[in-house]
């Protein structure tokens, strides 16, 4: 194990800290020991670090004893302040928890309670999330625990209470787990503007963060405390380097010529997973999407039924008590196998676990890692994941996976610059309480690290915005939102108004989610808008492992009962589709090139390619028939035709989103050459431009269309044709507050106000192209979903490559995957009215 | 740019901007404007550009010009809500264009008739016009002609190399024809389509039949 101090940790202010007193320490390692422990090195530093005043950012993976690691020095630093702890109890807010999952805050609170109780304190722990009763709110916000357990969401409710700085007044310290998980999100965003009012109100505070390993945890530490602050200065990294035994094992199917090329979920394999489950305790089986979990948890149940009752599924969308049923039944060890998605990656640590598979590729190393650290869950344990491609070209994914794994290539988590949705979002919050001042606001906020760049023009703009709602004045307008009164504070008056901005806080990210229940009441789960819609009454669909037959939509509610009948209908939910990390795509492009020309002799002295890449010689050598399989110094290009149309593949091997940024600047710098309508698809391998004509390659490749010159006005013209940008508005547009989106589970409807956050993207993209929240937009679409960065490498790249170009005859195999992706987007550089001509006879008639 | 369809010995002519002109009765009739949205919407804290109201205004502006019709019929869901400040602008709007003004009115249309009858104009649950009968709702029981509002009418067409469009319409079925939203701020419904259907997509500044 070893121990890193921060870079400044030693700085002046460590002098003044109270040191750590021997005799505190030696309560939690006497704890430890009569329980049969020893505290892990990584523990002792960290309650030394909090107890001399630091603060700091923990690495250390689920199920290593994260907890104790901080709730111990939260409560001896509270013994040391009230050495009559036993027989008195000092009143007031001492710690928050700060965990992204509802669902992990009982545990966190049990190991809280074993600490309080067992060194006799009267402290108390207290949860405060979505599922906490009005009631229990309300006991709170009179009194509230000492420690207690909470969202960032649910913090931020905190922030909208009335004389909320009375509440926070002697906390003494915020711990934010699973750091890694918050960090490249929105709710990240949210926790560093809490944050840093909390610096201000709280004086005692200690921030400390947990993150499990990532490529930035420097970064991490730095976005967590804020840029260039005092607290930066005094706080340190510590590593809990367990080191783990990790193997990876690739389900290579024993004939390659009957394997199918395009994704079909990886189920013809099924067979080869029930040996697997059968070997072992418990097995957990991840999948990528929930339609594919539920897909294969009831092929399983039909193929086997004698499994039945002793395998469960877990997904997001599943009602909660179940999915705490579940992992209840895990830890029991109910259950032989569990089919999950991400819903099982965080938090929760499942003893029985044996065995992971993973279906599909994982995308990321550390997803993958994380993953596989759920079996053998025991320091010292050697874990084993199983790999099952869904189809053949994932097995070279499976391969550089297993390099990946060796090389420990984990990858970074990027957080968010500017995000103006939160900030509107965070100084409305303020302005419901007790209003703000927005001289004292404004230092607080460029002292974190997403607004660290914001300059005063961006600042006036966002308080104008939330006064006026507006840049332009109208002679008449109603827009009442945030008022300034005489003492130049601003605030919410208006009731309705901080009612409603109360439940927006909570909807932080997500798509239109219709709640599904039984008609005779009994909730089920959250399902999306759009596959409702493509329902009629009667129709037959599978969820949560159960056959529905769906009666009626009514007040987003979607009203169902049980069925006997069969249906090939599983939801599918948006947003399930991962990209490749650019550490994987690069792992993937040298296995790729390690493909052998023929066989390779088993005495050859040449370096022997994985398993993985000797099982696929049958598939490139079909490859090879028509195309060519890229080595390091090549670029691919295919075309054909089919009965769909033209098609164009290009193949960068660097991940889903960069595909996508691709395939859209190239489909419209080739729609400049001439008047053309593209489809677009992408995975994680390439990209196909589709197309109802041929274009000229020649031409292509003659005008340099891969050149990183004009890159950015070239993406941003392209992005008008395509849609990216309207998504990333969405959420944008509900978390600024501009789209309402009701609160259907509560029965709190606000239909009247509820807009199609399209339409508005289209009236700001008319009347207001320079506010910057719909500018945001555009700016996220580049940086996190297009990753602009990674997109100039790889044209960079391309450009060294020698281009080769393949016209076939038939679809290549490796094209397959991507050529049946029916999820496209779509450019055109043509006349609406001539593209309606050519259609017009195919108008879907009944 | 625009459509005449000849029904009942009448000419009807469909405006790309969704409004329908029964150029024998010198009537024009425009369906679902959904005026005052917008200032609902900022009136409740959700900041739409306020720039955009003045849009719906203009719109009807140019089909008046381009029509210059003695009678106007709105088909229901004139005002999206209650009354707010957009009715100060309509009130303008409709002292400036000085014809005679009906209100079929719909779901949406809350606000007192009275108001509307003060500034003129006639509110009234349908209105019937030799052979046609004017309603919001789609109606089919009367031998007349319908001509209605409220659905949003939309299509979606689809070609080949998997590409497909989504676009508002008027819609005719046997003898019946609605009108898409002439609003500005306003979503769309698609369309079931039928073969004996007649379907009159908007695409940028034309009405298309398909």
């Amino acid at each position: 194990m070893k121990y890193r101090e921060g870079k400044v940790a030693k700085s002046k202010l460590s002098s003044k800290t109270v040191p750590a007193s021997e005799a505190l320490l030696k309560m939690a390692t006497s704890w430890f020991k009569k329980q049969g422990w020893t505290p892990f090195d990584f523990q002792k530093q960290t309650w030394k670090a909090f107890l001399e005043g630091k603060h700091g950012l923990l690495n250390a993976p689920t199920g290593s004893g994260k907890t104790f690691a901080l709730w111990f020095p939260i409560v001896l630093n509270y013994i040391r302040h009230h050495p009559d702890y036993k027989s008195k109890h000092s009143k007031g807010l001492k710690a928050i928890w700060i965990t992204p999952l509802r669902a992990l805050s009982q545990e966190i609170r049990q190991s809280a309670e074993r600490i309080t109780t067992d060194l006799q304190t009267k402290l108390s722990v207290g949860i405060r999330s979505g599922d906490t009763s009005p009631k229990e709110r309300a006991k709170q916000r009179r009194s509230m625990p000492d420690l207690l357990i909470t969202t960032p969401e649910s913090m931020h409710l905190l922030l909208a209470t009335k004389g909320y700085d009375d509440i926070f007044r002697d906390c003494t310290a915020i711990v934010v787990d699973e750091w890694h998980e918050l960090l490249g999100t929105k709710r990240g965003v949210q926790m560093e503007l809490a944050i840093s009012r909390l610096k201000t109100i709280a004086p005692k505070l200690r921030i400390w963060g947990i993150s499990a390993t990532i490529g930035n945890l420097e970064q991490a530490r730095e976005v967590l405390l804020g840029t260039q602050s005092e607290t930066l200065r005094n706080s340190i990294l510590i590593k809990a380097e367990l080191d783990k035994k990790i193997t990876v094992r690739s389900i290579i199917p024993a004939t390659m010529e009957k394997f199918p090329w395009r994704g079909h979920l990886g189920l013809h394999l099924l067979e080869e997973v029930i040996p697997i489950i059968n070997q072992s305790r418990t097995t957990l089986l991840f999948t990528n999407t929930r339609s594919q979990c539920e897909i294969w948890f009831q092929k399983i149940l039909e193929k086997h039924p004698e499994f039945a009752g002793e395998i469960a599924m877990h997904h997001g969308s599943i009602s909660k008590e179940t999915r705490i049923w579940v992992e209840q039944a895990i830890r029991d060890e109910q259950l032989k196998a569990v089919v999950c998605t991400s819903s099982l990656d965080l938090g929760v640590d499942f003893a029985p676990v044996e065995t992971v598979v993973q279906i599909g590729g994982p995308k990321g190393v550390a997803r993958f890692l994380q993953r596989a650290g759920r079996s053998g869950h025991r320091p010292g344990k050697e874990s084993i994941i199983y790999f099952l491609p869904t189809h053949a070209i994932e097995l070279i994914e499976a391969s550089a996976l297993q390099q990946a794994v060796k090389k420990h290539a984990v990858e970074d988590r990027i957080p968010y610059l500017n995000s103006f949705d939160v900030l509107v979002q965070y100084l409305t919050t303020l302005a419901v309480s007790d209003g703000f001042l927005p001289e004292i606001i404004y230092k607080e906020v460029t002292g974190t690290f997403c607004f660290q760049a914001m300059s005063r023009d961006e600042w006036q703009w966002l308080l104008h915005f939330i006064v006026m709602g507006s840049q332009s004045l109208q002679t008449y307008d109603e827009y009442k939102k945030v008022i300034i009164d005489s003492n130049g504070r601003f605030l919410v008056e208006n009731k309705g108004i901080a009612m409603r901005h109360r439940f927006q806080i909570g909807t932080i990210v997500g798509d239109a989610n219709l709640t599904v229940r039984y008609i005779r009441g009994g909730y089920i789960g959250t399902i999306e808008e759009s596959f409702i819609s493509k329902l009629t009454a009667g129709d037959v669909f599978t969820f949560a492992g159960r056959n529905l037959e769906f009666i009626r939509l009514k007040e987003m509610q979607v009203h169902v009962r049980n069925s006997s009948k069969k249906t090939s209908k599983v939801p599918s939910w948006m947003g399930g589709r991962l990209t490749l990390s650019a550490q994987m795509s690069e792992l993937l492009r040298q296995e790729l090139y390690s493909a052998p020309e023929g066989t390779i002799s088993k005495e050859s002295k040449e370096k022997q390619p994985s398993l993985e890449i000797q099982a696929l010689a049958p598939l490139f050598e079909r490859q090879r028939l028509e195309s060519i399989v890229p080595g390091p110094g090549e670029f691919l290009i295919e075309s054909f035709k089919t009965q769909d149309g033209y098609h164009h593949i290009f193949y960068p091997f660097e991940g889903r989103f960069v595909h996508e940024a691709m395939g859209s600047l190239l489909s419209y710098r080739i729609s400049l050459l001439s008047p053309i309508t593209f489809s677009l698809a992408f995975n994680d391998y390439g990209f196909e431009l589709l197309s109802d004509k041929g274009i000229d390659m020649q031409a292509v490749l003659d005008n340099d269309l891969f050149t990183t010159r004009h890159l950015l006005d070239d993406l941003y013209l392209s992005l008008n044709a395509t849609e990216m940008a309207r998504r990333k508005f969405r959420d944008i547009a509900v978390i600024s507050g501009m789209v309402f989106t009701g609160y259907p589970e509560k029965g709190i409807k606000m239909k009247h106000l509820q807009s199609n956050s399209q339409l508005l993207f289209d009236v700001f993209r008319e009347y207001e192209p320079e506010n910057l929240l719909f500018r945001q937009a555009f700016r996220e679409t580049f940086e996190h979903q297009l990753e602009e960065g990674r997109l100039r490498l790889a044209l960079e790249r391309i450009q060294s490559q020698e281009v080769v170009w393949k016209p076939c005859k038939y679809p290549t195999p490796f094209s397959f995957p991507i050529i049946t992706d029916r999820l496209r987007e779509k450019l055109s550089s043509e006349k609406l009215a001539d593209r309606i001509a050519r259609m017009s006879a195919r108008l879907n008639r009944r | 740019m625009t459509q005449t369809l000849r029904i009942r010995d009448q000419n009807l002519i469909l405006h790309p901007s969704g409004g329908l002109y029964l150029e024998e009765h010198t009537l024009l009739i425009i369906s679902d404007v959904h005026l005052g949205k917008i200032s609902h919407f900022r009136k409740y804290g959700a900041a739409v550009p306020a720039m955009a109201i003045q849009r719906n205004f203009e719109l009807l502006d140019e089909i008046v010009n381009f029509f210059r019709p003695q009678k106007i019929c709105f088909l229901g869901d004139l005002f999206h809500s209650h009354l707010n400040c957009e009715w100060v602008y309509f009130e303008d709007w409709v002292i400036k264009t000085a014809v005679q003004f009906t209100l079929v009115s719909g779901n949406h249309d809350i606000i007192s008739p009275l108001r509307y009858e003060s500034l003129g104009i006639t509110v009234s649950p349908q209105l019937v016009q030799s052979g046609f009968l004017l309603t919001h709702y789609p109606n089919e029981l009367s031998d007349l002609f319908n001509i209605s509002g409220h659905v949003h009418p939309a299509v979606r067409l689809s070609g080949s190399g998997r590409q497909s469009l989504r676009l508002p319409c008027f819609f005719k079925r046997g003898n019946q024809l609605i009108l898409p939203a002439f609003g500005a701020f306003t979503g769309t419904h698609l369309m079931e389509v039928e073969s004996d259907d007649e379907v009159f997509a908007i695409a940028d500044a034309s009405v298309i039949k398909i």
